[in-house]
């Protein structure tokens, strides 16, 4: 057998349910700021990168991968990120005395050209590093395929960004690429990556 | 309080009152809702039965307007056979679609963005993790739903906050299932596991949700008693949400790794029966203890 309170349809609420109300808000509020709290712990967790041999210490996402096995010094991606997982490469090349930081990244377009498909340069522009010593940025996009034949997915367009400095006779060139959608919110990274690199 | 009107009913004086009982037909709608999704799961995982992927993604999207037809047969048709029937019922349901539409879901996906650090967490953070973001967003929305559509003004028995309470998790839950299912594609058990878990994470949080607003308005419980039992419903759904991938994704062999849709299925069956027997232990304690005071000549408001 059910007991039931009947309640005339207009009844006001009591103070004391009102205050009820008002702390339930409160306690809403203060979990949600909790939880941003935690994902930016989250999100903004670094580990350390350390190169001796090559000169190079950096901090990345701890959440990302690192790998060092490839043609490159080291590169670390977003594996989380599904679709392109964004990705941050450093690498090194041996250069002449004369030559220029444009001849290095026209080399790089010309190699790209071949191995990406509808890649473009957007532009070239001065970038300054942490250390106020200048480098030169380069821009541009390319589609990028699913690596896996096995994988059925759409082919996603990706923005990157390189960042080529001359340091004691050889090129630091720091390829940033993510997917279009989220290139500019991922640039952060890249800002922090940058601020934190040492080479 | 002062206002209120307090009697106990008889059997005779709730048929006078044609106010539908809500446990027995949420326990029915679940009961055959969970037998039809078992049944799915269980073609899928014993015969092994695969259908032609776009009848499978129609199938998939399918699975949603039919928990929700279920609902609309089981549960609010029959409240208009009623004297007094909860005529809200549908538009909170609705509401609260519409809210996890607007707000719920781009929070959790865009702002929170629960996808990129919450998988890679230890349980105990997952669980943290999805009941201060996920948890938080979903039953704060449906505490606001509720708040603003039926409370005070649709309350006139106990049963009514429970019967909106499962309005919103289904209205909310319904949404969140279409979303996930258009946007993943899975195949038609996951499908139907991951309808159970919308399900599943919405109704238990929205049961704590309505116990708090009958202690709070029915009982006059002291102040914390809301707030408790809302947090409690972000907690009861961040576990059964950080519980969830555990369950369904099996162990990683050479063979890499299969998903074990029944395994999830059992943990969402088991969730939900804890949510729902505790909440209606919880539930008849306090009608009981109401009941008592009542028949000893004192009650809360002083009638």
């Amino acid at each position: 057998m059910e007991f039931e309170t009947g309640r005339t349809p207009a009844i006001q609420i009591t103070p004391r349910q009102r205050w009820s109300i008002a702390l339930t808000y409160l306690l809403l509020a203060v979990g949600f700021v909790l939880g941003v709290n935690q994902r930016d712990s989250a999100l903004n967790q670094a580990s350390i990168y350390s190169n001796l041999e090559a000169g190079f210490t950096a901090s990345y996402p701890a959440r990302w991968l690192l790998e060092e096995a490839g043609a490159y010094v080291f590169r670390v991606r977003d594996m989380s990120h599904r679709g392109f997982n964004t990705v941050i490469e450093v690498s090194t090349a041996p250069v002449g005395a004369d030559t220029s930081e444009r001849n290095i990244l026209d080399q790089l377009s010309l190699q790209r050209s071949q191995t990406l498909t509808d890649y473009t340069v957007l532009g070239y522009a001065p970038y300054l590093l942490p250390d106020d010593s200048p480098a030169i940025s380069m821009s541009y996009s390319f589609v990028a395929r699913d690596s896996s034949p096995f994988q059925e997915g759409l082919s996603a367009v990706v923005n990157g960004l390189d960042i080529l400095s001359i340091r004691r006779g050889q090129a630091v060139i720091v390829a940033f690429r993510a997917e279009a959608s989220i290139y500019r919110r991922e640039l952060e990274t890249l800002r922090w990556f940058m601020q934190n690199l040492e080479f | 309080m002062s206002s209120g009107i307090r009697y106990q009913s008889s059997p005779e004086q709730q048929g006078a009152y044609s106010i539908l009982p809500v446990w027995r037909r949420l326990v029915s709608l679940l009961l055959v809702l969970a037998a039809a999704l078992l049944m799915i799961v269980l073609v899928g995982e014993f015969l092994g039965v695969r259908l032609e992927p776009p009848v499978e993604r129609v199938a998939s999207l399918a699975l949603t307007p039919f928990a929700l037809a279920l609902w609309l047969l089981i549960s609010v048709l029959p409240e208009y056979r009623m004297e007094r029937p909860r005529r809200r019922l549908i538009g909170v349901a609705v509401v609260s679609a519409l809210t996890a539409s607007a707000i719920g879901l781009p929070l959790a996906q865009d702002f929170m963005r629960v996808s990129e650090w919450l998988p890679l967490q230890s349980v105990f953070q997952r669980v943290l993790g999805y009941s201060l973001s996920v948890g938080v967003i979903d039953t704060g929305l449906k505490f606001v739903v509720m708040r603003y559509l039926i409370y005070p003004q649709a309350l006139r028995v106990r049963s009514d906050a429970i019967a909106y309470a499962a309005a919103s998790a289904i209205g909310y839950g319904a949404f969140l299932s279409i979303a996930f299912i258009w946007r993943l594609a899975p195949a038609w058990d996951i499908a139907a596991v991951y309808l159970l878990a919308n399900l599943a994470v919405q109704l238990a949080s929205s049961l704590f949700i309505a116990l708090g607003i009958i202690e709070s308005y029915f009982s006059d419980a002291p102040l914390l008693v809301l707030p408790v039992n809302v947090a409690v419903g972000a907690l009861t759904s961040g576990v059964i949400s950080a519980l969830l991938g555990g369950f369904l994704s099996g162990p990683l062999t050479t063979a890499g790794n299969t998903a074990r849709p029944l395994f999830a299925f059992a943990m969402l069956l088991a969730a939900l029966a804890l949510t729902i027997g505790t909440v209606y232990f919880l539930y008849s304690n306090s009608e009981r203890r109401e009941r008592e005071a009542y028949m000893s000549g004192w009650a809360p408001d002083g009638i």
